[in-house]
């Protein structure tokens, strides 16, 4: 029961008026921007960090995390309403969201998302008060090798489960590791890559890759296909569902939420995988899976559902064990380590408050977006009807002020336009900018953890093998690699992504 | 011998380009042992599996087929890219209001639909948001004029 006085004592310190304020202001803010068609929750957040600097560090994570539900909520809505989808997570909410509201139902289907969001993130908000402080006190007995396999392990499932090609994923990762360790190495003190720059001895900022890769990539590509938007669905009338669709959504919800609890631990997939996991149950579980893709309700409760579970179980892993399981993860640590906090085991005990007010403001988080969304609903159609042509310039500005604002220097705004060129030929030539930025913030813990443990056992590498651990991470990754190369598998790894999208 | 999949042949050449590029900076740090790694270690057997991958992923474009690198469109890239620079140049010597001025105004231009009162509206709202959003309301140290 020791976990029912922790949620207690987070209760204590998410409801203080500042807290719930924060709260408050992150989930209004992260739907009012997530809303904007091309907008996701990784540029979102990105964009709004300069936001929390001036905060304590628990207030400035409660309202980043608020930011993230809003951002991904508001991305539902704009999938729903316009057809696009504003991440990838959201790409399966499109298939029958917008359907029904082209039927006129877009109301229900909009509430459906809201309630089932709201029911996942309850239950998830209990998976990681019950799960993390275990597993955190699991992790302290970690070794450095055993660290060093995880991040590998970490590092593997992301580009598994990610779509796209496996090896230009993991070589991306490798670029990513090659990136972060520009700057002090922090054992011997040498500063490397950084021809000569002072700007580059602390490194790349981690800020100006995100929002150049999220943010400024994504502006351009939605300049490259203006003419093909499709005009958004303004009208939506009846938000709450009938008693019929109660009768058909409480089961997709609760799996989808059980789905996405569990695929959000996992590095990796996280919220993404989980939508399009949830979806396939439903379609094969339903008995009229034809209805599917023509405006299924079930087909918009289940993955909202897993959606926002995985989003927030994703939270497990990078509070835990400093390890994040998608990019909005990867920036909330450097959020924290820009505040001083280094993500890991100690975080539970040792910044008690800031763990524990995190996770109730978590479920306040929820029930603020079912205030939000039902009644401003209104607000978030305007939102979404305004042009791209006066949108992107501001998403510029925003994000080249944030850069700016991190470092106080110039260098990171021209480091963020090198990078949006970079991130534009990466796109172009479909490698995917996600396992860079994870293997950006995972390469310099590696380093040292390897050698960590290579110190420890005389030079020797077949300590990575020898501890139990270690030895088991490792493996279970080389047979995550092998199931993808394997053509059976690796088919149907295709056919969840591809069937669906 | 041609090429079948041009997205992966381009991608494998800038994967061995990066790769080699990194393992020919680290020497000049020291290499170290397993025992004691130094700083060139761990950047040298990255950037080696980095090459590995890129040269795999070119060789197999002769092989498998697949996609043709779409199409390159100079104008949004370039006009933002440049307008992003110019923001930075225009905000170490004339400070905030020019930056985002000049942000917005050349940024626009990306777009094929930009029109110039509204341009020019939205430089102005911007200016003024950016201001008392981020200079008054956060207290970013952000400098709003040139500094004299």
């Amino acid at each position: 029961m020791e976990t029912l006085s922790n949620l207690a004592f987070g209760l204590g310190i998410a409801l203080s008026w500042q807290n719930i304020l924060y709260c408050f202001i992150g989930c209004f803010l992260g739907t009012l921007v997530g809303v904007l068609p091309g907008i996701g929750p990784v540029a979102t957040v990105a964009m709004l960090l300069p936001f929390t600097f001036g905060l304590e560090p628990a207030p400035a994570l409660i309202m980043l995390a608020g930011i993230y539900y809003g951002a991904q909520y508001g991305g539902s809505t704009t999938a729903i309403l316009v057809n696009i989808p504003g991440e990838s997570s959201s790409v399966v909410t499109t298939l029958d969201g917008h359907q029904m509201a082209r039927r006129g139902r877009a109301g229900p289907a909009l509430g459906i998302a809201a309630i089932g969001s709201f029911i996942a993130g309850c239950i998830a908000t209990l998976v990681v008060a019950f799960f993390a402080p275990p597993l955190a006190e699991i992790a302290l007995k970690f070794g450095p090798a055993d660290y060093f396999s995880l991040m590998v392990f970490g590092l593997v499932a992301a580009v598994v489960l990610a779509r796209g090609s496996l090896l230009k994923a993991i070589a991306m990762v490798c670029f990513g590791i090659l990136l972060g360790l520009i700057g002090t190495d922090v054992n011997s003190g040498v500063i490397r890559f950084a021809f000569g720059w002072p700007e580059l001895t602390d490194g790349i900022g981690f800020v100006a890759l995100a929002m150049a890769f999220f943010g400024i990539t994504d502006v351009i590509f939605n300049l490259e296909h203006e003419a093909t938007r499709s005009a958004a669905i303004t009208h939506v009338t009846g938000l709450l569902p009938s008693r019929e669709d109660w009768k058909r959504i409480i089961w997709p919800i609760m799996r989808g939420t059980a789905l996405g609890s569990a695929l959000g631990i996992l590095p990796g997939g996280g919220a993404i995988l989980a939508s399009f996991a949830s979806y396939s149950l439903e379609k094969k579980l339903s008995k009229t899976p034809e209805r599917f893709g023509q405006g299924a309700i079930e087909g918009v409760a289940a993955p909202e559902s897993a959606n926002n579970a995985g989003a927030q179980t994703s939270f497990i892993p990078m509070l835990t064990l400093g390890i994040p399981a998608n990019p909005v993860m990867a920036l909330m640590i450097g959020a924290l380590m820009i505040q001083g906090i280094q993500p890991g085991p100690t975080i539970i005990t040792e910044q008690a408050t800031l763990f524990w007010g995190v996770v109730v403001s978590m479920w306040i988080g929820n029930v603020f977006l079912l205030i939000l969304n039902l009644p401003l609903i209104g607000l978030w159609v305007r939102m979404i009807t305004v042009p791209y042509r006066l949108l992107f310039p501001a998403i510029m500005v925003f994000c080249a002020i944030g850069v700016f604002s991190i470092s106080n220097t110039v260098f990171d705004v021209y480091l963020m336009a090198l990078f949006g060129l970079l991130g534009y030929v990466f796109h172009k030539l479909g490698c995917e900018p996600t396992p860079l930025l994870l293997g950006f913030i995972l390469g310099p813990p590696m380093e040292e953890f390897l050698r960590r443990a290579l110190v420890l056992s005389e030079g020797s590498p077949v300590v990575l093998v020898r501890e139990p651990l270690s030895a088991m991470l490792l493996a279970v990754a080389a047979v995550l690699l092998a199931s993808v190369l394997l053509p059976t598998i690796a088919k149907k790894r295709a056919e969840t992504f591809v069937s669906e999208g | 011998m041609c090429i079948r999949s041009p997205k992966d042949f381009w991608a494998g050449l800038i994967f061995i380009a990066i790769g080699s590029g990194f393992i020919l900076l680290a020497q000049q740090y020291r290499l170290g042992d397993l025992h004691r790694m130094g700083p060139a270690m761990f950047p040298t057997l990255v950037g080696a599996l980095l090459a590995a991958l890129g040269a795999v992923v070119a060789l197999r474009s002769f092989v498998l087929v697949g996609a043709a690198v779409p199409r390159f469109y100079a104008r949004p890239i370039g006009v933002s890219v440049l307008a992003i620079v110019l923001f930075g140049i225009a905000l170490q010597w004339l400070g905030l209001v020019a930056a985002v001025a000049v942000l917005v105004l050349v940024g626009a231009q990306a777009s094929r639909e930009a029109r110039l009162l509204e341009t020019l509206a939205l430089a102005a709202v911007m200016i003024a948001f950016s201001v008392a959003v981020f200079v008054w309301l956060l207290g970013l140290p952000l400098p709003l004029w040139p500094d004299s």
